[in-house]
């Protein structure tokens, strides 16, 4: 539906000063996308904006358009009342600070405080207004103790509240912010969501997330296909479900099971450990279990070159056909016990395939049989098209053609992109990017498949094909996640990571229902669950009584 | 053994056991190499990879030493100028002078040794060349002395080629170890401040700095793609398949690159950059700084005039 058709009809800006007039914009990319077609709204002082939409509705585009980095092609964007464009004054691009998905992209100084300090500088301030913007900005997003680290070594975390900090110092009337939460953990998400509360200007954010928005925004504007369909407000795109569905925003799949609330979940007695800690004749555990592990860690420990330690003394069983999770903040050494159960990272210990030790010399055997799919999927999709991408392992390992055009068929089938042998996966959705790394491992007919964030930076639309997909595969899997939801859908066990260690080691529903465990290593769901259950309450109030 | 030729240059042929002078280059360089790797695998934990990530440039500039508490500008100008001094000396007496002037350098800056010996082991393969190559092939000159090895009679070994290359070797080091000193007791902002002010243009210091900060995001992204391939089998051959894939594997980089190059000056723009970075630092110079200075360029002077005093032996 779109606003021309009807149907629309526009919640507007605040009382007050409008900052923003937009008229009749369209964009159209050199390649002849049109990403936008025809835009028209207002944003007004103070505003609290959600942006949202499917991938590739334009949201981006349309950002970049009022901070003037794209040049005005058709339309017009007054600010504050003033005309933009080429042959108007330009768009105030200091007053409109963006925040980019990336925070690498920001942090182009060499120390945090050089970061901070270029805006301010660039602004005109004097050295001693810069200094003291600098540490009231770092000290706002809790940094000031890292002000001189040079920005790689920062976490991600840090690097992306670093990022915001620079964006702060220049103190803009107007903060826009493109995908905010994508790879945050809960706690760190928290903390970004009570810096945002505190915001004192207008604040326009591009998410997926509508629990993360659900108490930041007031109003939102749903953009598809480069138009705006509808303009709401945020209580309202929230419990109409049939909107959420139309924009592929419908999130509710989430608590399809158990009511939203966990604490339904029923618990499982278990034990918390897999094996018994008696060791046998060559100092190994013996295991208490009559099943055989598949994937076996036994006091494993792994330092990184520069000394840090990345996991310490790790224990864990991987069992044929169980679906693991493994969770922890940001930081806990998840993707570290990935790259280590893949026999990337060679560390001390014991590190056992079905049984048999493995070492540097026999990891490829283990690489034929564990399917990994990266949490960036630009580190891992390099060809030209689908079809090569997906057919680059069993070249590797040598099958004749035939079976390698079937393996193909097969995996983009199993993924649900039949048809896209011939697409450039630079060019494809994040979801559909998504599913092509999944489908290359498949390929190799892996026995186990590792994800690291399967959901990070999807659509709700995209979320929702995954799981589904993920559901569908009969296979050992092993997940990397913040996401609670998922874990819950997928998983049979979970683990629990907190400084490089296993602190729990137990079945699904007994981790739902550990709110201890979860708020010391900050993966606290329960304002999320909150807003879950006041979002469920909307929409049944709007099913029920007509809104 | 030893004949006086025509030409006057001066034949000396050697036996077996005077195999020893060049097969001692050889272990010579052998060890220089070993002990690089044996320094290298000494910090590296027990059955972890190799530790291949870039170090950063301006790591212990907080320090307090000599260097650390010079004026950047001079710093940089001084011994730049002091560098080309060194360049320009052609005796192997001055130029090992030059070499303990730079060790000393190096040990009052208060920076670990590790760190210089990695600069004199990224150019040893070179340098080591240059001492094989060049006593084998300089030109013969009247008086000179000639080592003949038994196997080998049509390549005399010529003695001055020998020193020629030692001195290079040598100069080449000594500017080496200063490099550490000159540019790691600053932060690297400050450095690169120092040598706008001495004249270097901008977009070039502009371009270092964002060369600096992106060394490593581009490194661990490749790190990444390359860790991707090896999972799904990927093993380097000599074939066209791994042709092809590490065609791929360049573009996707390139393609990668040039994005985030976009989204890079994109955040710039939004930070109010209009062709310049900000200067983030006040740099004043006192007489100290200037003192500092002088002493490095009369060092070097000093040098120089020692070689062109009639007394000293002429190379």
């Amino acid at each position: 539906m779109h606003l021309a058709d009807n149907g629309y009809h526009g919640y507007g800006p605040a009382a007050g000063e409008l900052l923003f007039q937009v008229e009749g914009l369209s964009f159209v990319y050199p390649d002849g996308n049109q990403a936008l077609a025809d835009i028209a709204f207002s944003i007004g002082k103070g505003d609290r904006l959600a942006l949202v939409g499917k991938n590739g509705s334009g949201k981006s585009t349309l950002v970049k358009l009022l901070n003037g980095l794209l040049p005005l092609q058709k339309g017009s964007i007054r600010y504050r009342g003033r005309e933009t464009g080429p042959s108007f004054q330009p768009v105030p691009r200091q007053e409109t600070g963006i925040l980019f998905q990336d925070p690498e992209n920001h942090l182009f100084c060499n120390t945090v405080f050089e970061n901070v300090a270029f805006g301010p500088m660039n602004q005109g301030c004097s050295r001693d207004e810069v200094e003291e913007l600098v540490r009231g900005c770092l000290e706002t997003v809790g940094l000031e103790k890292l002000m001189y680290k040079p920005a790689h070594l920062l976490s991600y975390g840090q690097k992306k509240r670093a990022a915001l900090a620079s964006i702060l110092a220049m103190k803009p009337e107007v903060l826009i912010l493109d995908e905010p939460t994508a790879n945050l953990d809960p706690r760190q998400e928290r903390i970004l969501q009570e810096l945002l509360a505190g915001f004192p200007g207008t604040l326009i954010i591009i998410d997926h997330d509508l629990l993360f928005l659900y108490d930041i925004c007031d109003r939102a504007i749903v953009l598809a296909d480069g138009r705006v369909h509808h303009d709401f407000s945020i209580r309202e795109l929230v419990s109409s479900q049939d909107s959420l569905k139309e924009h592929g925003l419908d999130f509710t799949f989430r608590f399809a099971c158990c009511g939203g609330r966990h604490e339904n979940t029923p618990i499982v007695p278990h034990h918390h450990h897999h094996l018994s800690h008696d060791h046998g004749r060559n100092g190994v555990h013996v295991p208490a279990v009559a099943r055989e592990p598949i994937l076996e860690l036994q006091h494993f420990s792994y330092q990184y070159p520069d000394g840090t330690t990345g996991v310490s003394d790790i224990n864990l069983a991987v069992y044929p056909g169980e679906t693991l999770a493994i969770v922890g903040e940001n930081g806990a050494g998840k993707s570290t016990i990935a790259k280590c159960l893949l026999g990337l990272n060679q560390g001390d210990g014991y590190f056992y395939y079905k049984g048999e030790k493995m070492d540097r010399r026999r990891r490829q055997i283990l690489w034929r049989q564990v399917g990994m799919v990266f949490q960036n999927t630009a580190d891992q999709l390099f060809c030209p098209s689908c079809r090569e991408e997906v057919a680059f392992g069993p070249q590797q390992m040598k099958l004749p053609a035939i079976e390698i055009e079937k393996r193909i068929e097969e995996a983009l089938h199993r993924v649900q992109l039949e048809g896209y042998e011939s697409r450039i996966p630079l060019n494809m959705s994040g979801g559909e990017r998504k599913r092509l790394a999944i489908a290359a491992a498949l390929s190799m007919h892996p026995e186990i498949l590792l994800l690291d964030e399967p959901t990070a930076s999807l659509d709700p639309e995209s979320q929702e094909l995954l799981l589904e997909i993920l559901k569908k595969l009969d296979m050992t899997k092993i997940i990397i996640t913040h996401d609670m939801y998922f874990i819950r859908d997928l998983s049979d066990r979970t683990i629990v990571m907190h400084q490089g260690k296993v602190i729990r080691d137990y079945p699904t529903p007994d981790f739902l229902a550990d709110r201890h465990v979860q708020a010391v290593n900050g993966l606290d769901y329960t304002y999320k669950n909150n807003c879950l259950e006041k979002i469920m309450d909307l929409q049944h109030n709007h099913l029920h009584h007509g809104g | 053994m030893t004949e006086t030729l025509p030409e006057s240059t001066i034949s000396i042929h050697l036996s077996g056991m005077a195999l020893i002078l060049p097969a001692s280059l050889v272990v010579l360089s052998v060890a220089i190499l070993l002990a690089v790797l044996f320094l290298k695998k000494k910090k590296t934990p027990s059955k972890g990879p190799s530790d291949w990530s870039i170090p950063t440039l301006d790591k212990h500039a907080d320090r307090d030493s000599f260097f650390h508490n010079w004026n950047p500008a001079v710093k940089v100008a001084a011994l730049l100028l002091y560098c080309f001094l060194v360049v320009s000396l052609k005796t192997l007496v001055c130029s090992a002078a030059a070499l303990m002037i730079s060790i000393l350098a190096v040990y009052s800056s208060r920076l670990p040794w590790r760190r210089s010996l990695q600069r004199l082991a990224a150019m040893s393969g070179f340098l080591i060349m240059f001492l094989l190559v060049l006593p084998f092939t300089s030109r013969e000159q009247p008086g000179e002395i000639l080592l003949i090895f038994p196997l080998l009679p049509g390549f005399p070994f010529h003695l001055n080629g020998f020193l020629l290359a030692l001195t290079i070797v040598v100069k080449a080091c000594a500017i080496a170890l200063l490099m550490e000193p000159m540019l790691a007791t600053s932060s690297l902002s400050a450095t690169l401040h120092g040598f706008s002010r001495i004249g270097i243009p901008s977009p070039i210091i502009q371009m270092i700095l964002l060369s600096h900060r992106y060394i490593f995001v581009f490194h661990q992204e490749l790190l990444r793609m390359l860790r991707s391939m090896r999972v799904r089998g990927f093993t380097a051959r000599t074939d066209i398949l791994t042709m092809k894939t590490m065609g791929n594997f360049f573009g996707m980089l390139f393609i990668n690159s040039y994005d985030r190059t976009q989204k890079v000056y994109e955040a710039m723009l939004c930070r109010g950059y209009r062709g310049n970075f900000p200067a983030f630092h006040t740099l004043e110079i006192n007489g100290k700084d200037l003192a500092k200075g002088g002493m490095w360029i009369m060092i070097g002077f000093i040098l120089l005039f020692i070689e062109l005093m009639p007394s000293f032996p002429s190379p």
